[in-house]
């Protein structure tokens, strides 16, 4: 199977960043569509489209769509979550710097669909190109009535605005990124049922809806094509239709984005990106947070949501790292750990505690200290966290280290019972920090 | 609990009020009044404010720039300052050099070589990470995942990302840099700041 280019069919052509050359390749065609339907048949057709949120949950995004309240009483926002920071995913910051008019169109067709008047793109605050690139097409989209008062002649109404955050991956969780957006530091809330949905109560305890650049952006075509056209793409699968955008990266041949249909192997994804410089050891298929696999589950893995649960891991946001055989796994989770403990928010003890418990465990093993008993401890740990925590950081700190375990235990064992890495290649040896280098020579 | 004592003891110290100089520029000021029109409250201009004051303020978040943010939009110091320092990209610590050279070791880079980038820029700077060079020029970070790992080894100077780097790519980078007079840390605020405003809002 080869790419499938939906959302990146013009991607390179730099003249799809202007309003003009946007038009010129049919832009727009979905929201003049949906400003002549009802609200709800615009929400009718997401629903049979299929699609599922592409920031990592794979919530079904007209569910959220048609949760907002239909009677109007306070002012309803829109929010896209572009704090993209997940290790491993790069696929947003791609999507708003070369196909902006695809997010603005996107989001002005759920502007339409869930009466909001006001939106907020939250970029990572590193995304400067992407943003600078947002901007202009934001203040061209203004200048010829595509955003702002009476667009098109409709009466909608819609302001869109750029908010930069400030360095925090958390900010990317929704609830915490609401928080940020309001001013605060980037902490989550309560969440249903001990609090309301954003849905009903979001920013400034209004009716607000928040998705992914990815999901906004597939809108458009939806909308133009229809619904039931687009679920014939991954139809393959059991519940996951669509295209899907993956960063490869590692020791890959072609490092990048690419576009493939649910139902693609994952091998054929690896195939795509040029193949592996070395022999495939282990693949985290979708961003950090998610269990890695290895070399032999990779080959039976599909591209699904529900397909890549039967080997153990999940698409997640897309994030998709393919390594060789000289990674070490104990290193690889070691700085997987330092990942989470750095950006746990310290809200709540089982993750700000947890993480950096795990950590400290991890730094002694990869330094050559590890003591028997440290994959028991590690194990017990991620178990405190998982399913505990306040918010979905917790357990996304705790199923890499526990998967790493699963799928490579004689690497830790190994390591504890040496005091050194199985993997003894001068590759290995080059990759190590400085103060683990003890732990990865023969002498 | 000694220990906690202390270090609230050198936490920099907030201005007194009637202490108060407010440095920011007519341009800082018209940039802060087009912010508080896109959200309903003046809360939320806090990080945007912290953006303006980076920049007005040499690239530091000093005690004084919270505490003109915090004037300026009627917020606490306290309440300022919380957030400033929740957000790794402001720099509240300490002043950086005119260059923040910030190094992803994330997953993908560190599989890619970036801890011998890391070695590398320590030993031609002769400094440690988190440390700036005597001369004010460099200061050198790792980062968490820069969200390019199909550049890896990848870091970033002010607001352009550079990579995949290797010894010699840093070779050239330094030799850059130092030619460079603007401080890239103020560019990347400053390049923040006006991404967030209109074409017709710009001052
Ligand atoms: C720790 C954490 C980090 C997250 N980071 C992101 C992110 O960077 N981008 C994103 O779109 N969603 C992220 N999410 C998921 C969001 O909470 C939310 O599910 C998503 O924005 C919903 O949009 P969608 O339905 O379109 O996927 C994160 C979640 C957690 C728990
Ligand atoms: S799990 Fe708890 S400490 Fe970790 S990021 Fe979420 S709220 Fe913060
Ligand atoms: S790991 Fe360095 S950019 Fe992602």
């Amino acid at each position: 199977m080869a790419e499938h280019k939906l959302l990146f069919e013009f991607a390179h052509e730099s003249e799809f960043r202007t309003l003009h050359g946007y038009l010129a390749r049919k832009g727009y065609e979905g929201l003049k569509k949906a400003i002549g339907m009802d609200r709800q048949a615009v929400i009718d057709e997401m629903k049979a489209s299929g699609l599922r949120g592409r920031g990592g949950a794979g919530f079904p995004t007209w569910i959220k769509w048609n949760g907002i309240e239909k009677e109007k009483t306070k002012p309803h926002y829109l929010v896209c979550n572009a704090d993209e920071g997940e290790p491993g995913t790069f696929k947003d910051k791609q999507l708003m710097e070369e196909t902006p008019f695809l997010l603005i169109e996107g989001m002005t067709i759920a502007a339409h669909a869930v009466q909001a008047d006001c939106g907020y793109i939250y970029i990572r605050g590193e995304f400067v190109d992407a943003a600078k690139s947002l901007r202009a097409a934001i203040d061209e989209a203004y200048q010829h009535g595509y955003l702002g008062k009476n667009i098109l002649g409709s009466g909608l109404d819609f302001d869109l605005y750029l908010h930069m955050g400030a360095g925090s991956y958390e900010c990317g969780e929704e609830s915490a990124l609401m928080s940020s957006l309001m001013g605060e530091r980037g902490m989550p809330r309560l969440k249903f049922p001990h609090a309301p949905l954003p849905t009903v109560a979001g920013l400034w305890d209004h009716p607000t809806i928040i998705n992914n650049v990815e999901t906004y952006a597939c809108a458009p075509s939806i909308i133009k094509n229809g619904g039931e056209w687009y679920a014939t793409l991954g139809a393959s699968t059991k519940n996951s239709r669509g295209t899907k955008i993956f960063s490869v990266s590692g020791h890959v041949n072609k490092p990048g984005n690419f576009e493939i249909e649910f139902g693609t192997s994952l091998m054929e994804l690896l195939e795509l990106a040029g193949g592996m410089q070395g022999e495939l050891k282990m693949c985290v298929p979708g961003g950090s947070s998610v269990p890695m696999i290895n070399a032999e589950d990779c080959q039976k893995a599909i591209i699904g949501y529900e397909e890549m649960g039967e080997v153990g891991s999940m698409v997640g946001s897309g994030g998709c790292m393919f390594f060789n055989e000289h990674t070490c796994i104990v290193s690889f989770t070691w700085r997987t750990a330092q990942f989470y403990a750095l950006e746990s928010c310290g809200k709540c003890t089982p993750c700000r505690e947890g993480t950096k418990w795990m950590l400290q465990i991890l730094d002694r093993i990869v330094r050559g200290n590890g003591q028997p008993g440290d994959m028991d401890l590690l194990m017990s740990i991620t178990k405190q966290i998982d399913g505990r925590s306040f918010c979905g950081l917790g357990d996304a700190a705790a199923w890499p280290v526990a998967g790493a375990i699963k799928k490579f235990p004689h690497e830790f064992e190994y390591f504890i019972q040496h005091g050194r890495s199985m993997v003894d290649t001068p590759e290995a040896r080059a990759l190590a920090p400085r103060l683990h280098q003890r732990a990865f020579s023969s002498v | 609990m000694s220990e906690l004592i202390q270090v609230g003891a050198s936490r920099p110290k907030a201005p007194a009020p009637d202490q108060l100089e407010l440095r920011f520029s007519a341009k800082a000021i018209s940039e802060l009044a087009a912010l508080r029109t896109h959200y309903p409250d003046n809360k939320s201009c806090i990080l945007p404010g912290l953006w303006i004051a980076q920049r007005e303020y040499g690239g530091y978040l000093s005690p004084e720039a919270i505490a003109e943010v915090a004037h300026r939009l009627g917020h606490s110091y306290a309440e300022v300052e919380g957030v400033a320092t929740f957000y790794s990209m402001y720099t509240t610590a300490h002043a950086p050099g005119r260059h923040m050279i910030e190094v992803c070791t994330c997953l993908s880079c560190h599989m890619c070589g970036a801890y011998r980038i890391v070695d590398y820029l320590e030993e031609t700077l002769g400094i440690g990470l988190g440390e700036t060079t005597a001369d004010g020029m460099f200061t050198i970070h790792e980062v968490e995942c820069l969200d390019a790992c199909d550049r890896a080894p990848v870091l970033q100077v002010g607001d352009q990302y550079i990579g995949p780097v290797d010894t010699s790519a840093i070779d050239a980078l330094l030799n850059k840099l130092r030619g460079e007079t603007n401080s890239t840390v103020v560019q990347l605020a400053d390049s923040i700041v006006q991404v967030h405003l209109r074409d017709t809002e710009k001052a």
